[in-house]
């Protein structure tokens, strides 16, 4: 059985858990699609992009397009992985007795 | 989004993802006008040769489908330009574009294999015209265009065992069904959600 404190901790929040769902059915996306779905202030998005890409799972690249720049986030393999793996611990939490049958 | 260092439950965690994975939908604003920009243009075409066939004595009507060759690069241009102005690609419209160019590619290998019987290349490119239609219908779960593709599908077979006078007919019905009304009906969806 999952505890909750076996939650993945850089994924069990809100901002970080939002980026990584948005991430995980777009190839890539830009800062500011990821800020506009989110609803979240550039800075705060900034810190936890900034996180995201430390632990590795996602990658970010920064470009120039029209001379504005632009910065684009694509999920990592381990970042696809850890989300997975986050979803089961999530489902073996919320349903004990399903995961304890197994 | 506020600060995302608090706790949340598991049923917080879970609402989170099915937001965020639902605001991934496939953008369908592209998808109109190809289906307009096409059908229209294979309906003139093919309506146009089968009317010099029945009514001059042109033996080269099947000229009027080089159109399709400045089409295919507007096509393209038009989904660069408008793709380059996206903030986000997802998967599923990443699959909607490489089912077309898919066909595209199919389409351009049929024309030459039989380039020496264009007479009887309808029933196969309505074939292969059925494939990205049912399917694009499938990505952006769009009924009209699901419909569309089984049209193809009939109106090939129409198009392979109908006589001579009803045969030439089955392409400019086929675009009026499989692109024409699913496309315009599209349109006036996405208009409709802007509002």
């Amino acid at each position: 059985m999952t505890r909750f404190k076996d939650l993945n901790p850089i994924l069990h929040s809100q901002l970080r858990l939002a980026v990584i769902s948005l991430l995980i059915s777009t190839e890539v996306a830009e800062f500011t699609y990821i800020q506009e779905q989110t609803g979240a202030t550039a800075g705060n998005l900034s810190i936890q992009i900034t996180k995201l890409k430390e632990a590795g799972y996602i990658e970010v690249t920064k470009k120039f397009r029209n001379n504005y720049p632009q910065t684009l986030c694509r999920i990592t393999p381990l970042g696809r992985q850890k989300f997975t793996e986050y979803v089961k611990a999530l489902k073996d939490y919320l349903n004990p007795d399903k995961g304890d049958q197994k | 989004m506020e600060n995302t260092e608090k706790m949340m439950t598991g049923e917080e965690s879970l609402k989170i993802i099915t937001d965020m994975i639902n605001k991934t939908k496939v953008n369908i604003r592209q998808g109109s006008f190809h289906l307009l920009f096409w059908g229209w243009l294979i309906f003139i075409c093919s309506l146009s040769e089968y009317l010099l066939y029945k009514f001059t004595d042109l033996s080269n009507a099947w000229y009027v489908w080089l159109f399709v060759i400045p089409g295919v690069f507007v096509s393209l241009i038009y989904g660069f330009v408008t793709g380059r102005k996206e903030k986000a690609h997802t998967y599923a419209e990443m699959l909607y574009m490489w089912t077309w160019i898919g066909f595209m590619f199919a389409a351009i290998v049929l024309f030459i294999v039989l380039a020496r019987s264009m007479e009887s290349i309808a029933p196969f490119i309505l074939l292969l015209a059925g494939i990205p239609t049912f399917i694009s219908g499938f990505i952006i779960k769009f009924k009209p265009l699901i419909v569309g593709g089984i049209t193809f599908w009939i109106l090939a077979l129409v198009a392979h065992f109908a006589g001579p006078s009803i045969a030439p007919l089955a392409v400019p019905v086929a675009m009026l069904t499989g692109y024409l009304i699913p496309g315009y009906m599209l349109k006036s969806k996405v208009d409709h959600d802007k509002v």
